[in-house]
């Protein structure tokens, strides 16, 4: 019964979706095929909270769903406002993985999900922080650009104009993904931070950022340092992603999700 | 440019004057830390960190007086100084990245610098003082004259100030506690970490203490080391009924599985009964298709745990099943006679008297015949303060995402590459 619905509302998104990336020119019924997609992933949360008696945020599965919902939201509303395509098209990526990955692993839905996981916290916390490595990640390969451009000679200062505004969009993530982590730590635990490793890397990841956004508005005119500070803003940004695990203070981390659970 | 034609400290100051000024605290810092050492100061409580916060946002104004006309003034709340004091914060944090952050016997440069407990070390002490201090003087410049289009800016930097200052001052009045609770009996004191008991203003009795487990998992260990076989993952693998699975170089199928079961004479039954274990049937076929079958248990406090030789040097057996939910069913009793009944669950605490109920933890040698909860107790003044500042902070982030980049743009435009 709850798979049917699943199935229906997994393939009127899917379907909506993909007829939207292949008409990105109408922009006004592309954006209505996006938003239908998304109201059909509503529609079944609602249903399954309904049927369940309880906020559908106990399963693996269940979880997913709400990343799923979430992401296509923030990414329509960063395309209403910035008109980044890209953004918009990634995010409806995604949200497809984690419906399809639901659909391959029926059995997530039954997979509760360790207690301390299980908060209304845990998934914006998640969403915010894919952007956030998203519009970084992004900004990166812009700052790598405007290096070789550099090393050439020819720098265009337009360059810089994309790399600060998708360095602030994805700042402004960032520290709500570091808030809504801290509030949910207060609530579960709590404690706002405790000095995890990943939280401490996380932390001066954001240090990272905070500089390059203020020395960009203090010396507008200089590239070069302000490229610099973004390359190593991303690395430290990699190490907290992936790195974390192999440092020698990484042994007593609650974000460690590596072990055969 | 201004580096050519100005020496060192000469005014207006700059980068160079701002990292000096970071470096030569984190040097007293350390060198404070080497020769006095933490000792001489401890977590300063009500009402002391009370008068300490109001001495420190009075000298803050009083300074601002002082220099609000002169150029030192401009220094303090620009942006060199900003990313000086930030650089200097992030050199420190890099440190506790890197260094496990954990008490250490043998005495050495780790521990005379207080590299392994940094949050506690007179130099991050410093740095987040003088964090402080910057930030405070950019907000007061932002904030006079009040203009309505700063209001972005005051938010994410006026809240960031509060959280830091709220959060800084108040852990010494944070206070967090345990109780053990048993079925059907009321409790009213909780105990430190030293071990230490204090009377609470409220008094807990456990109904029912409820606990769902996951099933336990299969898995290979060295007879002679009794280690876990890790060659090849996923190295446990969940018992479900009628499970046929492959686990290393072995097909495992499973007979029958009991989730609650009792050993009668040679096999196992289903039972209900206090401390009955899971049990599973098992066949183990080897790569060349010797099977060996057998019953394997994790046991409970009460049952002995069984495992099943497969060879000389491999057995398979069964681990102790992990916590799905567990929750307490109690009353809340205050003096003034009210008896409240919650529901007290992970991510669910319960607040009253000012005190915040979690769920911890349970009798885990038990296991889901615990009759013990163990909750903690948490009581934090301050908390309002820093969700003031931090939900500032917040608003100042969707602010900065609908705005965007305020990088001027025709100086950029204008730029040239150095």
């Amino acid at each position: 019964m709850i798979w049917n619905h699943f199935l229906l509302a997994a393939g009127i998104s899917a379907s909506t979706w993909l007829l939207a990336a292949f008409i990105p020119k109408r922009e006004l019924v592309r954006n209505g095929l996006v938003l239908i997609g998304i109201a059909s992933i509503a529609i079944f949360i609602g249903f399954l909270w309904i049927s369940l008696d309880r906020p559908p945020l106990r399963t693996l599965g269940e979880t997913r769903l709400w990343y799923a919902f979430f992401l296509p939201i923030i990414g329509f509303l960063t395309y209403w406002r910035w008109r980044y395509n890209w953004m918009l098209y990634y995010s409806l990526a995604l949200s497809l993985l984690f419906l399809f990955i639901n659909y391959m692993h029926p059995e997530n839905f039954s997979k509760t999900l360790m207690p301390a996981l299980q908060s209304p916290w845990f998934v914006p916390h998640v969403v915010v922080y894919i952007f956030a490595y998203a519009f970084l990640a992004a900004s990166s390969l812009v700052a790598i650009r405007g290096l070789y451009q550099e090393y050439k000679g020819q720098l265009q200062p337009k360059i810089m104009l994309m790399a600060d505004n998708l360095v602030f969009l994805g700042f402004s993530f960032l520290t709500l993904g570091l808030l809504f982590g801290a509030l949910w730590a207060k609530e579960a635990w709590g404690h706002y931070w405790t000095w995890d490793p990943k939280e401490t890397w996380a932390f001066i990841t954001w240090l990272g950022y905070l500089v390059y956004i203020h020395r960009r508005f203090h010396m507008p005119s200089k590239f070069k340092s302000s490229l610099w500070i973004l390359a190593l803003a991303f690395v430290i940004l990699l190490i907290c992603w992936f790195g974390v695990n192999y440092l020698p203070s990484a042994q007593f981390s609650v974000h460690t999700y590596s072990q055969a659970t | 440019m201004n580096k050519n034609t100005k020496s060192l400290w000469q005014s207006p100051w700059g980068y160079s004057e701002s990292f000096l000024l970071t470096l030569g605290l984190l040097l007293i810092g350390f060198a404070l830390e080497f020769t006095v050492g933490n000792a001489s100061f401890g977590t300063i409580v009500f009402p002391y960190n009370l008068i300490a916060g109001g001495v420190y946002i009075f000298l803050i104004a009083l300074v601002y007086f002082l220099i609000r006309k002169k150029t030192v003034f401009k220094f303090l709340s620009g942006i060199p100084a900003s990313i000086g004091a930030i650089s200097g914060l992030s050199i420190l944090v890099v440190i506790m990245g890197i260094i496990p952050q954990i008490p250490l016997e043998e005495k050495g440069i780790v521990t005379s610098l207080g590299f392994n407990r940094l949050t506690t070390s007179i130099p991050f002490l410093f740095i987040n003082f003088y964090l402080l201090f910057i930030l405070g003087m950019v907000v007061i410049r932002k904030l006079f004259p009040v203009k309505w289009k700063n209001w972005g800016f005051i938010c994410s930097h006026l809240g960031l100030w509060i959280t830091v200052f709220s959060a800084g001052l108040g852990s010494g009045d944070l206070q967090r506690l345990r109780m053990d609770l048993n079925e059907n009996q009321i409790e009213g004191r909780a105990y430190d970490d030293k071990g230490n008991y204090l009377d609470l203003p409220l008094a807990i009795k456990l109904n029912d203490f409820k606990i769902e487990e996951f099933h336990p998992k299969l898995a290979i260990v060295d007879n002679t080391t009794g280690s876990l076989y890790e060659a090849t993952k996923p190295s446990m693998i969940m018992i479900e009924d009628d499970l046929i699975c492959q686990l290393h170089d072995w097909t495992i199928i499973v007979d029958e599985f009991f989730v609650t079961s009792g050993r009668i004479g040679d096999r196992y039954y289903s039972i209900i009964d206090f401390g009955a274990a899971p049990a599973a049937k098992v066949s183990v076929i080897s790569q060349k298709k010797d099977t060996v079958t057998g019953w394997i248990s994790c046991g409970s406090f009460n049952r002995p745990h069984e495992s099943l030789k497969i060879d000389e040097r491999f057995s398979v057996l069964m681990t102790v099943p992990e916590p799905k939910r567990f929750s307490s069913e109690v009353s809340i009793f205050t003096p003034d006679g009210q008896k409240q009944e919650q529901t007290l669950e992970v991510n669910k605490s319960f607040t009253v008297n000012g005190w915040k109920i979690y769920q911890l933890s349970y009798d885990e040698t038990m296991g889901i015949y615990s009759t013990k909860s163990v909750v903690e107790v948490v009581k934090d003044p301050w908390q309002i303060f820093v969700y003031i500042g931090v939900f500032m902070m917040m608003i100042g982030s969707v602010y900065m995402f609908w705005r965007g980049s305020k990088v001027k743009n025709e100086e950029t435009l204008n730029g040239v590459s150095n």
